[in-house]
């Protein structure tokens, strides 16, 4: 087992623009972040805040226009140096290394389990073909790591789902096909971007537990991207609220949800209407959510904000420690403000 | 206001190439019975292939109901040929999903608001159209200078206001809303439900809020149906319903609706398994096989939708005795 307590992943002020023809647009802005073994980090944002781009950051997908303009995503893993774990950059990697991490030691699933899937092909010829890639094993013994997988992610029948085709499945089947490739390698990082969001309830809820399960299982840690703080709620160790291509604050996922300070976090839980209490009003953020195009460097919150002052107008606030391991990109004086208001009486 | 009874609406399962030849049927709407009241609004949940859409669309006849009587101000109008339905379109207005889809992307904002108004003689002219189209505009939070542009020039939160600009336009006194804020961010969403909720204070329209988010459907609705392949299994005030969910269904649903709360970990009963085949519903209750109270009669019969306490309504054999 490695050791519990040094990250597995480690992002550092990661910038991942797009050149436009009318400009840069600056998806990712500066994020930063780190995953320990075991851990479930949630990022949680709005269309457009560079929650998936992150991602696709990390596991390098990213295409011109699009390119990694900065930052260091630092991975530990024994791939290049057998026997002996050593932090390698991402960024730096040739597309040939990459390929030894991606589906291997990294993997992703995504929202739409029918674009992830090869139509024409069945199950087993996907499954098979990952498993052969990575691993050092021949057609059989990949077929039985296929069906052993397919019982872990509970399809019933796995036998005969190995021959169907993905139309012949449910959505949440096929969402239990792609979790069980990602994991068949028993990678060290699994990132499911938005992975039950276009699932029912119920099935959601399946698929969650499913998670939770394998997660305990095989050690994974989990980067988990949705926009459902609910979701968030229940999945996450840490969370990190991103806007506007930045994080906006960060923090265990009890800070987050029981003493956020950031005045985007707080909206975001203020407007959100819940199934297990009764609310009489929901109160709305103004406006829309930012288009990061030529954004100036300023607060990408500030034309929503409740709070701005003067100097949100001037420069844009860094990221600071208000407690250890929280952090909240806001002005020290806006946050002294926000304290008195969120401790005194509101909440 | 409305009254629904029996509703039903069937889709054939065709097969065959030359002699085609109908095989089943797709019972979709399958004997809903509904009344809604002025200013009121009746939530319709259920999980993706339940029926909850096909009900809302044949409700304002979009689609010909097969049997059943939908009652619209005293009139029946389920068996009106489409001439004499036209004094009706006016009333009933729907409000879908995806906006992007429901607005024609080569007209201008202007024209398609125009449109009905003329068409129904709201308006006499152009002139008299636009000073119309000015006000509604505001109404749903744009300004008049939006007039001229076309629906791709608009986020999803703008489109869906125009969509709704669109149905108020003609003063409805029904508005079927068809999730109408699943495509929309989070901070949007809640910008639209306000909206929705004030523009229900001025007009004094029925809605029917067709969602699978429980969390908006608690928060919008006065009333509630939960719809199981095709069937109403519970309905009642909004705060009986999820205060006290009666149905196994029902329950399961809640359950698994996440909350926005970390130190909350719900006991979940877990579903097995996705929603059947609406082609092949099983015998008995359709929920038996994924029912954990299953008894023998749930296997044999359909339970009655029978009432356990005041408005609150529920087809289970647990509650029926």
């Amino acid at each position: 087992m490695p050791d519990r307590k040094e990250p597995i992943l480690i992002v550092e002020n990661l910038k991942t623009y797009f050149e436009q023809a009318e400009g840069t647009v600056k998806a990712v802005d500066g994020v930063s972040f780190d995953l320990k073994p075991d851990e479930v980090i949630g990022i949680v944002g709005e269309t457009g805040s560079g929650k998936s781009v992150t991602v696709k950051s990390i596991m390098r997908l990213i295409y011109p226009p699009g390119r990694i303009a900065d930052g260091k995503i630092l991975f530990k893993t024994d791939e290049f140096s057998p026997g002996n774990p050593q932090y390698v950059d991402i960024t730096k990697l040739s597309e040939e290394q990459m390929t030894r991490i991606r589906g291997k030691h990294i993997s992703m699933v995504f929202q739409d389990p029918m674009t992830s899937l090869n139509p024409m092909f069945t199950i087993e010829d996907q499954m098979i073909e990952t498993i052969m890639f990575h691993r050092k094993v021949d057609e059989n013994q990949a077929r039985e790591i296929a069906l052993e997988m397919l019982h872990k992610v509970k399809i019933p029948d796995p036998e005969r789902r190995l021959k169907d085709y993905p139309f012949q499945l449910s959505g949440g089947q096929r969402q239990r096909v792609v979790i069980a490739i990602a994991l068949s390698c028993n990678p060290e990082v699994l990132i499911a971007d938005e992975p039950t969001t276009a699932l029912d309830v119920t099935v959601q809820a399946q698929i969650l537990e499913l998670m939770e399960s394998l997660q305990k299982e095989f050690h994974t840690s989990i980067i988990f991207i949705t926009h459902d703080l609910a979701v968030i709620a229940e999945v996450a160790n840490k969370v990190m609220v991103m806007y506007g291509g930045k994080t906006v604050e960060y923090a265990d996922v009890f800070t987050i949800f029981e003493n956020p300070i950031h005045p985007y976090t707080n909206s975001l839980l203020n407007c959100i209407p819940r199934v297990d209490v009764k609310q009489d009003s929901l109160s709305p953020i103004p406006g829309q959510p930012p288009v990061i195009l030529n954004a100036p460097p300023v607060c990408p919150f500030l034309p929503r904000c409740n709070f701005r002052t003067k100097r949100c107008e001037e420069e844009l606030p860094g990221l600071v420690e208000v407690s250890p391991g929280h952090y909240v990109r806001c002005f020290e004086e806006i946050i002294e403000k926000l304290f008195v208001s969120t401790r005194g009486g509101q909440k | 206001m409305l009254k629904i009874e029996n509703l039903k609406k069937y889709f054939p399962v065709k097969a065959g190439f030359i002699f085609e030849r109908t095989v089943a049927y797709i019972k979709a709407v399958d004997d809903i019975s509904l009344e809604i009241k002025e200013n009121e609004t009746y939530g319709l949940v259920g999980e993706s292939g339940c029926g909850k859409t096909t009900a809302g669309k044949t409700v304002i006849r979009l689609l010909d109901p097969t049997d059943g009587k939908i009652v619209f101000d005293g009139v029946d109008i389920a068996k009106l040929k489409e001439k004499d339905l036209k004094p009706f379109r006016t009333k009933m207005q729907i409000v879908f999903q995806d906006p992007m889809s429901s607005l024609n992307p080569r007209m201008t904002i202007g024209d398609m608001l125009s449109e009905p108004l003329l068409f129904h003689g709201i308006a006499k002219n152009k002139k008299e159209a636009e000073k119309i189209i000015g006000g509604l505009l505001e109404e749903v939070g744009l300004k008049a200078y939006h007039v001229d542009r076309y629906p791709h020039q608009f986020s999803g939160g703008q489109r869906q206001r125009i969509a709704i600009a669109r149905a108020i336009s003609v003063k409805p006194s029904l508005i079927v809303l068809d999730e109408p804020t699943s495509a929309l961010d989070v901070s949007v969403q809640a910008q639209i439900i306000n909206l929705l909720k004030r523009i229900q204070e001025e007009l004094h329209a029925a809605y029917i809020f067709i969602s699978h988010n429980l969390a908006v459907v608690r928060f919008i609705s006065d009333r509630v149906g939960i719809m199981y392949l095709g069937r109403i299994v519970e309905e009642g005030d909004v705060d009986q319903v999820f205060e006290n969910p009666m149905h196994p269904y029902t329950k399961a649903l809640l359950q698994a609706a996440p909350v926005p709360d970390p130190r909350k970990k719900r006991e979940r009963t877990m579903l097995i398994g996705g929603s059947p085949n609406v082609i092949n519903r099983p015998n008995g209750c359709f929920f038996n096989p994924r029912c954990k109270y299953r008894m023998k009669i749930c296997e044999q019969e359909y339970p009655e939708f029978v009432e356990v306490e005041n408005g609150h309504k529920v087809a289970c054999f647990l509650y029926n005795k």
